[in-house]
């Protein structure tokens, strides 16, 4: 499992683990994160659970078990979430912030000491060591109860299955040509994405905030300029219309 | 290697179930043998007597089922709990393995999973001990259903024109306790073999 350092400063850090090359094949590559402040710290969409051993494992690297306080889960998926029974054992003191959505669903997926925490649909902020974390809705981005990750002082958005291609483990980290980029995430995002309003909504919201980082769920990174240069690809690209 | 626990229990859950399906059959066949007798009179008196038997035993047969089934489910899921817990502990042994910087940071994790192991698989241990009891008492009666067969066909070699039906019915109260005996023995074979490896393993 690769894992990058995206933004380090004092004690604040955020992590990106993937390129799992030994992964099993057919399961999804996926990208987890991990933000550290002071003595706390969270796991962004922490994974399937055929990716629990080497996750734990990487994220041990960094941070001890006892300080991984907080889990978020941006929707349902079993590429996000399934793990949690395993996550269940390991961080029995931790809690799930996840849409209250979803609550009776990801259940299913084994929790029994990990304390449950509803995010309402306006989304909320929470405090992980000395940072504010806001929990963006992306409601329909895919899921019908989805948030995002907004840390306003790292200039970093973790925007789950928005942004997200399919590519082999050994791809770059960084998309560094949008118009290369572009037709490996258009499929996705037309098939995946069900409505046009929602994305427009929550496009006009993501350009009142600086990004710096856009760190989608699956594939590539987005830097400026490529962060602007996706939002006016993806505010042109009609979406759910695999019914046509 | 012998199936784990959660299938074992599930199996013989389902085992108990058509046996206590069968039991209902049985209690069905005694109510018809009891209208038979009433309409023979007094030459059937001594089946009379039989099928009020046959009816408490169906009824205990049901109750007995129902409680091993009830039994084995709550097995069933306790050694899904046991399997979750292994499972967790297989992993956090080979993360240890791995030697991150805080890999040690799990060893209390690792503990606690070995103690719940070792505690839900002791009572698992005791609960498909009493399995294997509850089934032994459940088999006494299949022993004593093939005694009242027996006694029945003697009672209708005396009932005169009615000896036919009720003969039908000793055969039919037989071939029950038969089948109900088959689904006791398979349960039984499933439990005796996983309780056996079980121990072995520990
Ligand atoms: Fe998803
Ligand atoms: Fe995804």
């Amino acid at each position: 499992m690769l894992a990058t350092v995206l933004y380090e400063q004092d004690d604040h850090r955020w992590i990106m683990f993937g390129r799992d090359a030994n992964k099993p094949d057919g399961i999804i590559d996926t990208n987890q994160y991990l933000i550290q402040s002071g003595n706390q710290a969270i796991l962004l969409d922490p994974g399937g659970i055929e990716l629990f051993a080497p996750m734990l494992s990487a994220v041990l690297k960094y941070v001890p078990a006892e300080q991984i306080t907080h889990l978020f889960a941006s929707h349902q998926d079993p590429d996000i979430i399934s793990s949690l029974g395993l996550w269940d054992q390991a961080l029995p003191k931790a809690e799930l912030y996840s849409p209250w959505l979803w609550e009776s669903f990801i259940r299913h997926f084994g929790m029994e000491s990990i304390r449950f925490r509803a995010i309402p649909d306006e989304g909320m902020t929470i405090q992980v060591g000395h940072t504010q974390l806001q929990f963006i809705p992306a409601h329909y981005l895919h899921s019908s109860g989805n948030f995002h990750v907004w840390d306003a002082k790292a200039g970093i958005l973790m925007s789950g299955d928005v942004g997200a291609a399919m590519e082999p483990t050994d791809a770059p980290l960084w998309v560094d040509n949008m118009e290369r980029h572009a037709p490996k995430m258009k499929k996705f995002h037309q098939r995946w994405m069900p409505s046009n309003d929602a994305k427009l909504d929550w496009i006009r919201r993501v350009r009142q905030l600086n990004v710096k980082v856009m760190a989608p769920q699956h594939g590539r990174l987005f830097k400026q300029p490529q962060v602007g240069e996706f939002l006016d690809w993806f505010e042109t690209l009609p979406v759910g219309i695999a019914i046509k | 290697m012998s199936a784990p626990v959660f299938i074992t229990a599930a199996s013989i859950s389902a085992e108990l179930h058509q046996a206590m399906m069968e039991a209902r059959g049985l209690a069905l066949t005694a109510k018809n043998a009891r209208a038979l007798a009433v309409r023979a009179g007094s030459r059937t008196v001594g089946f009379r007597a039989i099928t009020d038997f046959i009816e408490e035993l169906a009824s205990a047969i049901i109750q007995q089922s129902q409680a091993i089934n009830n039994d084995a489910e709550h097995l069933s899921n306790q050694a899904v709990s046991a399997w979750r817990s292994d499972m967790a502990n297989e992993r956090f042994h080979w993360v240890r393995a791995q030697n991150s910087t805080h890999a040690d940071s799990i060893s209390g994790r690792i503990l606690a999973c070995e103690q719940r192991s070792g505690s839900l698989n002791q009572e698992l241990q005791h609960g498909l001990r009493r399995l294997i009891d509850q089934l032994e008492e459940s088999r006494k009666h299949i022993r004593t259903a093939n005694l009242i067969a027996t006694s029945s066909h003697v009672e209708a070699s005396s009932a005169g024109d009615f000896r036919g039906q009720l003969e039908v019915i000793a055969d039919n109260i037989r071939e029950t306790a038969e089948r109900i005996g088959g689904h006791l023995n398979r349960a039984n074979a499933l439990l005796s073999q996983n309780h056996r490896e079980r121990k072995a393993a520990c």
